[in-house]
């Protein structure tokens, strides 16, 4: 396997009301050919605007990329200007959105806003980019593919739109699909069906996912790596085995606790007390000391290094210094059922 | 669609009879007689000249008599010239307002919304301000002044085009830009914020992420969406434009309709106020149905969810 996709250490910044906010300070990852990536956090942790960076869609202004590198397929996507990157958005790397209602364009049939794609990137004339678009209908399990295509999204329901936005995304048989929350503004039951679509296609195609969410549960399902974000930083990456079973990270902890399961002795909902740092000032030493159940003094000033915990799992936390007192992770964080 | 378009029909009949009736009951509010020097006719000439004219009878008799004709089609003669037909006299100078309105409309929109497009674009940079100040002298400054001052440059001072009349294409520029200077303001400003409001829509981040050029995301996604409240306010400006031009008639010596409808109030030639209103009054109902059916066009939405029915 190797390395599709490696980012190193990349730094976002957005300049608004004069104040510089910080959403991405040194993120390294790297995405292996055909693997689902996840990654998870609450809202603010940075991690759509590391996937946004990922595609070169940051505004800009006010977004920046201030540092770092993404690389791909061997060059540096940062360098890339906004031409170059068209070329590769859409037909190497392709995005699936959050919210499927106002994703697509509510006066163009959905048939034309799939073959866009394809007709930019493979060449296609509008009769074939006009087949291979009901093929991709198909694909992603919309009956009557030919009769739809020449309807408007909102005769469409809302699994039903989000298979379109996956159908425009996986167009062009793209080597990277990023998918932002693609489940969270979904029913439950469709959310199922959805994640078994994203599965069945990566199944079918061998496209690398990118996973971005905040729901546990979702990532279970899809993911085999996992990557911890929290105030714009990877907190702790690893197998999906190790982040479930073997977590570090008084962060991770408090996630896994957050999860709502089904056989618990209390109906009460764990929650993390606190807010996410403000990243317009972002703190001088681990982001979650404040939050943190046993953060010491050296948590505050200083940010630790990445301890490596195996070859897939590296966790930042000053937990794991030799001379850290020695914590046990909580009783609450036992994964549903098992 | 058919169902929803004769439905309309329906209500711009309905909406015509109402404004023919309210027409006619403030009309016969308007002090003064239709006759010059009506103080130094007798009262018996006078009441001659009022049976001659229909006007001895009780108001509801003629109105019940103005409305039988006018359904046969008949407006009655006006007054101040000499019982000719008012339908002929209004068609003789109509189609000359309804080509300097829609000359004006034509030239205004299209530059309108380029412009909103440009500046929206360019949100908070020079260019957007630049447009922004021109269209707040457009909309504030009255078309009069902008005739005025057009006439003194390129008509007096630089000869380019003549200052009045209505004859070729020379003529038309003038008097045209003076119109349009207010629909091109009105409509940037409408456009503008329009595309800076769909500019910031996931669509367009979801055309974008498909690796689509600028401008196909910008003509292909975003001004199509953009134009759909545009469109809303073409038509009460078109039918603002179309009666409004009477002072700029006025300016260029343009034989329109615009000066005989004030002359028709002054004199109280009642047939003739008449008919002008219900011109007036027809022509902003068909452009409000054709902005509504354009509006059917370009929105699918609206489209299907009335179409359902039929």
């Amino acid at each position: 396997m190797g390395n599709l996709l490696e980012i190193k250490n990349l730094n976002v910044q957005f300049d608004i009301f004069g104040a510089h906010v910080q959403a991405v300070r040194g993120v390294s990852f790297e995405l292996n050919v055909g693997e689902t990536l996840a990654i998870v956090g609450e809202s603010g942790s940075g991690k759509s605007v590391t996937s946004k960076a990922i595609m070169g869609l940051i505004p800009n202004p006010p977004g920046k990329i201030t540092s770092g590198e993404i690389f791909f397929d061997g060059s540096d996507l940062v360098k890339y200007s906004q031409k170059q990157m068209q070329k590769i958005r859409g037909k190497d790397i392709s995005m699936i959105f959050q919210d499927p209602m106002t994703a697509l364009n509510p006066t163009m049939k959905i048939g034309k806003q799939i073959m866009e794609g394809l007709i930019k990137h493979q060449n296609l004339s509008k009769n074939e980019a006009k087949t291979k678009a009901a093929e991709l209908l198909k694909l992603v399990g919309i009956p009557n593919p030919d009769k739809r295509l020449d309807e408007y999204p909102h005769q469409f329901s809302g699994g039903m739109r989000q298979r379109v936005v996956i159908a425009i995304a996986l167009a062009c048989n793209p080597k990277i699909l990023i998918a932002d929350e693609p489940t969270t503004a979904l029913d439950v039951t469709i959310q199922a069906q959805i994640l078994d679509l994203m599965r069945d296609i990566q199944k079918k195609t061998g496209t690398a996912i990118i996973l971005i969410t905040h729901d546990l549960g979702v990532v279970a399902n899809l993911a085999q790596r996992v990557a911890v974000m929290y105030g714009g930083k990877i907190v702790e990456t690893g197998t999906l085995e190790e982040i479930f079973y073997n977590p570090k990270h008084p962060y991770t902890w408090g996630l896994l606790s957050s999860m709502p399961k089904l056989h618990a002795k209390t109906d009460k909902l764990l929650a993390i007390p606190g807010t996410p740092p403000d990243l317009s000032d972002p703190p001088k030493g681990c982001p979650f000391a404040p939050r943190c159940p046993h953060a010491m003094k050296v948590c505050v000033d200083h940010m630790p290094d990445y301890t490596k915990l195996s070859a897939t799992q590296k966790t930042a936390c000053w937990l794991l210094d030799e001379r850290a007192p020695k914590v046990d992770p909580p009783a609450t964080i036992g994964v549903g059922g098992e | 669609m058919g169902r929803y378009v004769l439905k309309r029909i329906g209500y711009m009949f309905a909406t015509l009879y109402v404004v023919i009736t309210l027409t006619f009951l403030s009309m016969k509010l308007l002090p003064g007689t239709p006759f010059k020097n009506a103080n130094r006719l007798s009262p018996v000439q006078l009441n001659q000249l009022k049976h001659f004219y229909g006007l001895d009878q009780p108001i509801p008799v003629q109105y019940v008599k103005y409305m039988w004709n006018f359904i046969h089609g008949d407006m009655g003669g006006s007054f101040q010239f000499g019982m000719q037909p008012v339908s002929q006299l209004l068609m003789a100078k109509f189609p000359v307002s309804l080509d300097l309105g829609f000359e004006a409309i034509i030239v205004g929109t299209l530059l309108g919304i380029l412009l909103g497009i440009v500046a929206g674009l360019h949100r908070g940079k020079a260019l957007d301000w630049g447009t922004m100040a021109v269209s707040i002298f457009g909309i504030s400054i009255p078309s009069f002044i902008f005739a005025g001052i057009l006439q003194y440059l390129f008509g007096v001072q630089v000869r380019w085009f003549p200052v009045a009349g209505w004859s070729g294409f020379a003529s038309h520029v003038l008097p045209v830009i003076s119109l349009a200077v207010y629909v091109l303001a009105l409509v940037a400003r409408f456009m503008r914020s329009e595309m800076v409001e769909v500019m910031s829509q996931d669509y367009i981040v979801t055309a974008e992420a498909k690796g689509l050029s600028t401008s196909a995301v910008v003509f292909k996604h975003a001004v199509r969406n953009a134009l759909i409240p545009v469109i809303t306010i073409l038509g009460p400006l078109t039918a603002m434009i179309i009666t409004g031009s009477l002072v700029v008639e006025e300016i260029f010596g343009i034989p329109g309709i615009g000066a005989q409808f004030v002359d028709s109030v002054v004199t109280n030639d009642y047939p003739m106020i008449m008919g002008t209103t219900e011109l007036y009054a027809a022509l902003f109902i068909i452009t409000m149905l054709i902005v509504d059916i354009l509006y059917g066009i370009i929105d699918p939405r609206i489209r299907l969810s009335e179409g359902g029915q039929s």
